[in-house]
């Protein structure tokens, strides 16, 4: 194909959206819902799983050593618990720290702790967090057994709780995105195929003066092209607009990251691969979209002639 | 050059004979009329000619192209040998007659400097100068068929094909247009012409192909009447 072919196809393309700009208006909105319900859905999706992680990370365990152990032996401890793969942010809870935390605590009881006089009953502790709490059974049963630790408090329940919600979650989340995806691509392909169909006409006087198939496809490609890139840019455009509110909405409320809603990814830090995506899935689509849908046309019409 | 041997056409949906053993041969240079009653398998004919169907049975040849054995792959590459007038002109709404003239030349990528010397001259062959930037929806019915004829002719085809074409215009326009394809012809290139006015083809004479019921009842050549058009 000569240059000028190739520049006047790409023309062609273009003049087509504005000239049949109320089947292409239809294209794109439904090309920009299908987009926005497939990007919100995953969006949500992520920021579900961080806000899960940060309430993950807010989670303790809590090694108790046995009463009598050496400094030696609890800087060894130490060092054994930061050597264990699942393990992070090993601290050191001595016995005078936790009595004096006790006491504040339990101000009201100052006779109680008057009458233990210099006997200190807590034991020396190291508080731990796990990077993976689906494994937390295996990490405490790993802390447990080494020499002179007492006892390992986990909260495990919590932690039952919470691997299978967000187990249960990436199974829906899953789920919802792939029916979104499954919708979106039978609309978009109704979209053009009525887009295609409406131009039946011109198609078949293409055939007549003997244009090739590639030659019909190509301007119906650039028009799909053009219109999902502005449905992409369209979608990247509201997305930004409506999360940047509701995260200045919730940035707001201190209480929310108390729970762990604290962890909400800001739009900054996505901002380059969601518009990215947007307008690539968007571009992609809506040329895919198009071209499948010209050449079914074509083919039901080299059976049907 | 169009030639017909043993030609059979049957619709497998109606189970209609639509042509039934048809032979015939179409010299180049040669201006025929193809005439008959609705029904008759003109249409088929054409649908033929520029391989829109396949014959179930017999062998087609236009412009040195055997269609009987044409791969898919070929077919537009033979259809740009053919320029072809349809009844309702089937002129592209969103393009300029410029634009739907040129077309023609631009699926087979001819360079620019060709389109813009060939269009305009086209155009004027028609006698539509002034009329380049309008769209086929702002023209008559007589410039919508002089602007089909131009995109017929914008490739300089061996075998033009008329298909009703004075179907949708007065009489006096449709004795102008056998005149301008009469001079086209006289050019060289081959014209096929169908059409129901069978006082216009008495009045024109020359090559007179009837076709009824699938078969070629009359096919001979016949004076003209000279008749003046009122």
């Amino acid at each position: 194909m000569k240059l000028s072919s190739f520049r006047y196809l790409v023309g062609q393309g273009f003049d087509n959206v504005w000239k049949n700009r109320v089947m292409a208006f239809a294209s794109f909105c439904v090309l920009l819902v299908s987009l926005l319900l497939v990007g919100i859905s995953v969006l949500l999706f992520i920021n579900i799983n961080a806000i899960i992680g940060g309430i993950e990370n807010k989670n303790e365990v809590i090694v108790y050593l046995l009463d009598g152990t050496t400094d030696a032996q609890i800087t060894e401890i130490g060092d054994t618990l930061n050597a264990m793969e699942n393990v992070s942010n090993v601290t050191l809870y001595t016995k005078e720290e936790a009595f004096e935390d006790l006491k504040q605590d339990m101000s009201g009881y100052t006779e109680v702790f008057d009458s233990l006089g210099d006997d200190n009953p807590l034991p020396d502790a190291y508080r731990i967090r796990v990077n993976d709490i689906s494994q937390m059974e295996a990490t405490v049963a790993a802390a447990e057994a080494l020499d002179s630790v007492e006892y390992v408090s986990a909260p495990d329940s919590f932690v039952d709780i919470l691997t299978e919600a967000r187990r249960m979650f990436s199974i829906v989340a899953a789920i919802i995105i792939i029916a979104l995806l499954i919708v979106s691509m039978v609309i978009i392909s109704n979209a053009t195929r009525a887009s295609v169909f409406a131009r039946r006409r011109e198609i078949s006087i293409m055939q007549s003066v003997g244009a090739t198939n590639a030659f019909i496809r190509f301007p119906f490609f650039i028009e799909g092209m053009v219109y999902g890139f502005l449905a992409g840019s369209c979608a990247a455009l509201m997305t930004w607009f409506s999360y940047d509110s509701l995260f200045e909405l919730l940035s707001n409320f201190d209480a929310l990251s108390a729970i762990g809603l604290g962890n909400i990814i800001s739009y900054d830090t996505i901002a380059i691969p969601v518009t990215l995506t947007y307008v690539i899935a968007g571009s992609l689509i809506g040329a895919l979209g198009s071209v499948l849908s010209t050449r079914a046309h074509l083919k039901y019409r080299a059976a049907n002639m | 050059m169009v030639e017909l041997k043993h030609v059979s056409v049957t619709y497998e949906s109606t189970g209609v004979e639509a042509l039934s053993d048809v032979n015939l041969t179409v010299e180049d240079g040669e201006f025929a009329f193809v005439i008959g009653r609705s029904g008759a398998g003109k249409s088929t004919l054409i649908k033929l000619l520029l391989k829109e169907i396949d014959a179930n049975s017999g062998e087609v040849r236009v412009n040195g192209y055997n269609l009987t054995k044409m791969k898919k792959r070929k077919v537009p590459e033979f259809r740009r040998t053919i320029g072809v007038v349809f009844q309702d002109y089937r002129l592209i709404d969103t393009m300029t007659v410029y634009e739907n003239i040129a077309f023609v030349l631009r699926v087979i990528d001819a360079p620019m400097k060709l389109i813009r010397k060939r269009v305009p001259y086209v155009i004027s062959l028609v006698g539509l100068e002034g009329k380049a930037d309008s769209y086929p929806s702002e023209l008559s019915g007589g410039e919508q068929q002089r602007c089909a004829l131009a995109r017929a002719l914008v490739n300089d085809p061996e075998l033009l094909i008329a298909d009703e074409p004075t179907g949708n215009v007065d009489p006096e326009l449709a004795y102008e247009l056998v005149e301008l394809l009469q001079g086209i012809n006289v050019c060289g290139t081959t014209i096929l012409m169908v059409t129901h006015a069978h006082e216009m083809v008495r009045h024109f004479g020359g090559r007179i192909i009837n076709i009824s019921q699938g078969e070629v009842v009359f096919d001979e050549v016949i004076g003209g009447t000279d008749v003046e058009v009122e």
